[in-house]
């Protein structure tokens, strides 16, 4: 237990010395696990882990799904989701930062990374709310965390993952994240509604209804088109969750051609741009696992498991840490390697308790309900100060806004966030209905 | 002492409970607590990497498949992979490990490490959800997902088409209809949930393949041990090893047997198919038993297999 | 924060040098080439099989090898572009209340020690690569030789390693 905190310690310092995440974890277990175990051992360990992580053939859903969203990025589709969106909600005070809010969530729909999707719909709804008069702390809290349903609606990269970590069945994962999403968007057009509320100022009386025109149309049917696509075919048995990612992909290319708004040089730029970000995450998956080689050969989810069953706590207790330990690390560390960093560690923690509700003596249930657990707290790290991923790529996409003015309207939101996640741990039925 | 030992099966995996798990708690009881066994709660690699695991040091003691990786080293290990081998686990391991073990000296193809056990499950079936194959016609253009390079090759020079996937993938391919079927185990259909995908389940004398699994510990380890720790192991290794596991794996066939009840139609496959497996079967063993060289006799040791386990090929 | 480019998020390759000046060189546009022609080949390979056993009852059986080769061979070749693109998830939050030279020092020390990290994954790269050569490891169902994919790793971490002491300041 020592060793790991010291290790977690200095991987934290080399972190902050801007040391890539993925080379601290590795360099940090590498040399521990040479210290426990020697150093043949820990080079063999990690020459396999670097090997063997790039045959995982289950991670080959990565590069697709985010190339499927690249290639809808780039076409222009968020551009006619959005001004669709406007169409609901035009009329009403805080119309536009409604629209963001729902365009987001129909843009998560095929999209598999929160920050790709802010991303994108900051390119569309920033202009849109200034030129009308929005607050920009209003307007970027809006998208920050409309963003953030990348992940929980599916496809998702992080659910992926997250089942890659703990064996959990992928297709299943997908459908329990649906309630939690549509929960999401719900709660935030909410916190909008509040927010004008309590500061008019925020957002002008009455927005401009844009003409839904034909682009816009055929943008909200692609989208549309696609789900369903992905959806119907891994629930009605034509293909894997994992082959969905490479029919998605190919559908995309296919609905880019058709609506004509992709140009060679943005294919070309969609391609090179889900290689290299794939690069990103592969070396963050490597790094961590050499760094979970490390820890649990040093028995920290022992170690954890055995103060749990000493002090006789109770799984909810367990879990209300849990997510207060993920609350903390959200502060500091980006989503990915939060989980990466964090499940190994917890998830066999959690399978292990009883938390007397019938719904999740299934450990398959209990595993899933968990997973959604993990995937909001994340999507809250990613709005929450002082790192807050989301927020970091709408200060580069808007260099001019600073980053207290993007916190400061993030906050409405963040408290939707907390109220929706009280309710996915009191109700485990949001996360199974669908499931089971 | 304390030996790290890698596990990537499932920690409820019936011979992770009823084999690995009782030989670990054995060990510390016959050295009298001077070697102990800490069993990882993840493994420290991906299954394939098990045997180089314990060669490198990373772990001191894996198991795992001869037939994870396709490779040079193991040949003479795939005696064990063939068909009509036996329908008794025990039977099987205790022949495995007698003859793999003894004159087809398996601990040269086990470098690097010291064997702990060697051993098979029972015996593989031939499940799919399409028809009952009563002649070998009947194969024909059927999609199976095969565990091997063997039953690949024995299923397509009848006509079938052969697909390699990993195990856990069989579910969501069976589900689909991407595979019309599988060879497996009984326990298999249990264990990966095919049950309602699978209609029928033909069965082989002695099994229409078999798995071989290897039981180690790195050598330089084995070594730092006192001599009478390392008898007192080799003890409830080795042949007793095999009774263990073959008893888990038998039991876990028919607990799995009783799930499945009559959801599932098993036959015994017609003298037919029988006789057109024979017949691929056997140019495999022959092409086999000729790749191993000068001074192992693959022929005689099928055939001193069978007599061990009473399985008769004619 | 240093955003890694999970999508849409990078900015254009400039087409006059400054930081995405190395974006013209030769090798770059190489591995991204090949890149893309690898999530073509990907997403190809999937195609062939979903479509193959509906419409023809032919399903493609080296498609989960294939898929397996294909990416980590992509993996590979575009994780040099990730190293001096400046593209891995880093967090200089504390950075920010040190002056620029101690900045600039820092910055390069992070690369340096993420250059020795690349530099030993080769070279453990190089090791397993001689050791498939020797047992002649080759994939389950298509029996392709697996050797070559680990010194093409190699490779690309050699190359990554030197990326990351080359790489610009990105701040
Ligand atoms: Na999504
Ligand atoms: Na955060």
């Amino acid at each position: 237990m020592t060793i790991s905190l010291i290790a977690l310690a200095i991987l934290l310092g080399l972190v902050f010395m801007r040391v890539p995440i993925a080379f601290a974890m590795a360099i940090v277990g590498g040399i521990g696990f040479a210290l426990l175990r020697g150093w043949a051992p820990a080079g063999a360990m990690v020459g396999n882990a670097v090997f063997e992580t790039g045959l995982n053939y289950s991670l080959s859903v990565v590069p697709l799904f985010i190339f499927m969203g690249n290639v809808l990025a780039g076409s222009g589709i968020a551009q006619g989701l959005f001004s669709a969106a406007d169409r609901i909600f035009g009329r009403m005070r805080g119309g536009l930062a409604m629209a963001t809010v729902l365009s987001c969530g129909g843009f998560s729909a095929v999209c598999g990374s929160s920050l790709a999707t802010a991303a994108t719909m900051s390119k569309v709804a920033m202009p849109s709310m200034r030129r009308f008069g929005y607050s920009d702390s209003l307007a970027t809290g809006a998208i920050a965390a409309g963003g953030t349903l990348g992940i929980l609606i599916p496809p998702s990269v992080v659910l992926i993952i997250f089942g890659l970590l703990t064996e959990a069945d992928i297709g299943k994962l997908f459908l329990a994240g649906i309630i939690p999403g549509i929960l999401g968007i719900i709660g935030y057009l909410l916190a909008v509604m509040v927010a004008v509320r309590l500061k008019p100022e925020l957002a002008p009386k009455v927005g401009e209804v844009h003409p839904m025109t034909r682009a816009d149309a055929i943008s909200v049917a692609a989208v549309l088109a696609l789900f369903v696509f992905i959806m119907a075919g891994i629930y009605g048995g034509f293909f894997t969750p994992i082959e969905a990612a490479g029919m998605g992909a190919a559908a995309a290319l296919v609905i880019a051609f058709l609506t004509g708004g992709l140009s060679r040089h943005v294919l070309w730029q969609a391609f090179v741009e889900s290689a290299s970000a794939s690069a990103m995450i592969f070396a963050i998956v490597i790094g961590a696992e050499i760094f979970s080689n490390f820890v649990t050969f040093a028995g920290l989810p022992d170690a954890l498991a055995d103060i749990v069953e000493d002090q006789g706590m109770s799984p909810w207790l367990v879990l209300l840490l849990i997510v207060l330990i993920y609350m903390v690390l959200g502060c500091f560390l980006e989503s990915l390697s939060m989980i990466l960093l964090t499940v190994p560690v917890f998830y066999p923690l959690i399978s292990g308790l009883d938390f007397g509700v019938e719904i999740l003596a299934d450990p398959d249930a209990l595993v899933i309900w968990f997973a959604i657990i993990v995937v909001v707290v994340t999507e809250i790290s990613l709005i929450t100060p002082p790192i807050g991923m989301n927020v970091f790529v709408l200060r580069s996409v808007l260099p001019d806004v600073s980053l207290g003015t993007i916190f400061s309207g993030v906050y409405v939101f963040w408290v939707a966030d907390i109220i929706r996640l009280a309710l996915i741990i009191a109700l485990p039925i949001l996360s199974l209905y669908l499931v089971a | 002492e304390e030996l790290i030992m890698s596990s990537w099966l499932p920690p409820k995996h019936p011979i992770v409970v009823n084999a690995f798990e009782p030989w670990a708690e054995e060990v510390e009881k016959v050295t009298d607590g001077r070697v102990t066994v800490r069993i990882m709660r993840k493994p420290l690699g991906s299954p394939p990497a098990h045997f180089d695991m314990a060669r490198d040091g990373i772990a001191d003691v894996t198991y795992g498949l001869h037939s994870f990786t396709e490779d040079d080293r193991f040949n003479r290990a795939r005696l064990g992979q063939f068909s009509f081998l036996g329908d008794d686990a025990i039977a099987n391991s205790k022949a495995y490990w007698s003859i793999y073990g003894g004159e087809l000296d398996a601990a040269a193809e086990h470098e690097g490490t010291h064997l702990l056990g060697l051993f098979m499950h029972g015996p593989g079936l031939l499940h799919n959800n399409l028809r009952k194959i009563e002649t070998p016609a009947d194969l024909e253009g059927m999609k199976l997902r095969v565990p091997g390079g063997y039953v690949g090759d024995l299923v397509s020079t009848l006509g079938a088409a052969p697909l390699f996937m990993s195990s856990t993938e069989v579910y969501e391919k069976l589900s689909r209809g991407v595979i019309d079927g599988v060879a497996f185990t009984y326990e298999a259909m249990t264990a990966f949930n095919l049950v309602d995908y699978i209609k029928y389940s033909m069965t082989v004398p002695g099994g229409i393949y078999n798995t071989t699994w290897f039981f180690v510990v790195n050598e330089d380890k084995w070594n730092s041990l006192s001599e009478e720790d390392r008898a007192a192991i080799d003890a409830i290794s080795g042949e007793a090893f095999a009774e263990r596991v073959g008893q888990a794996w038998n039991d876990a066939d028919t607990a799995a047997q009783d799930v499945v009840g009559d959801k599932v139609e098993f036959y015994a496959a017609g003298p037919e198919v029988v006789g057109a497996l024979r017949d691929a079967a056997g140019t495999l063993e022959a092409s086999w038993a000729e790749g191993l060289g000068e001074g192992y006799d693959g022929a005689a040791a099928l055939e001193e297999f069978r007599a061990m386990t009473g399985v008769s090929v004619e | 924060m240093t955003q890694p480019d999970a999508g849409g998020t990078a900015p254009s390759p400039a087409s006059s040098g400054g930081r995405w000046g190395h974006r013209r060189a030769l090798w770059y546009r190489l591995l991204a080439d090949t890149s893309a022609l690898l999530i073509l080949a990907l997403i190809g390979v999937t195609c062939v099989d979903v479509v193959g056993r509906y419409l023809f009852n032919h399903p493609f059986g080296g498609a989960y090898e294939l898929t397996q080769m294909l990416l980590a061979a992509l993996v590979f070749a575009a994780l040099p572009l990730t190293s001096i693109d400046g593209g891995h998830v880093e967090v200089d939050l504390a950075l920010h209340l040190l002056s620029r030279p101690v900045q600039r020092v820092l910055g390069r020390l992070a690369g340096a020690v993420s250059a020795v990290a690349l530099a030993y994954f080769a070279y453990r790269l190089v090791l397993i690569g001689l050791d498939q050569i020797h047992d002649g490891t080759r994939s389950a169902s298509l029996a392709l030789p697996m050797a070559p994919l680990a010194f093409l790793a190699a490779a690309s971490c050699a190359v990554s390693s030197v990326a990351m002491i080359l790489r610009r300041e990105t701040q």
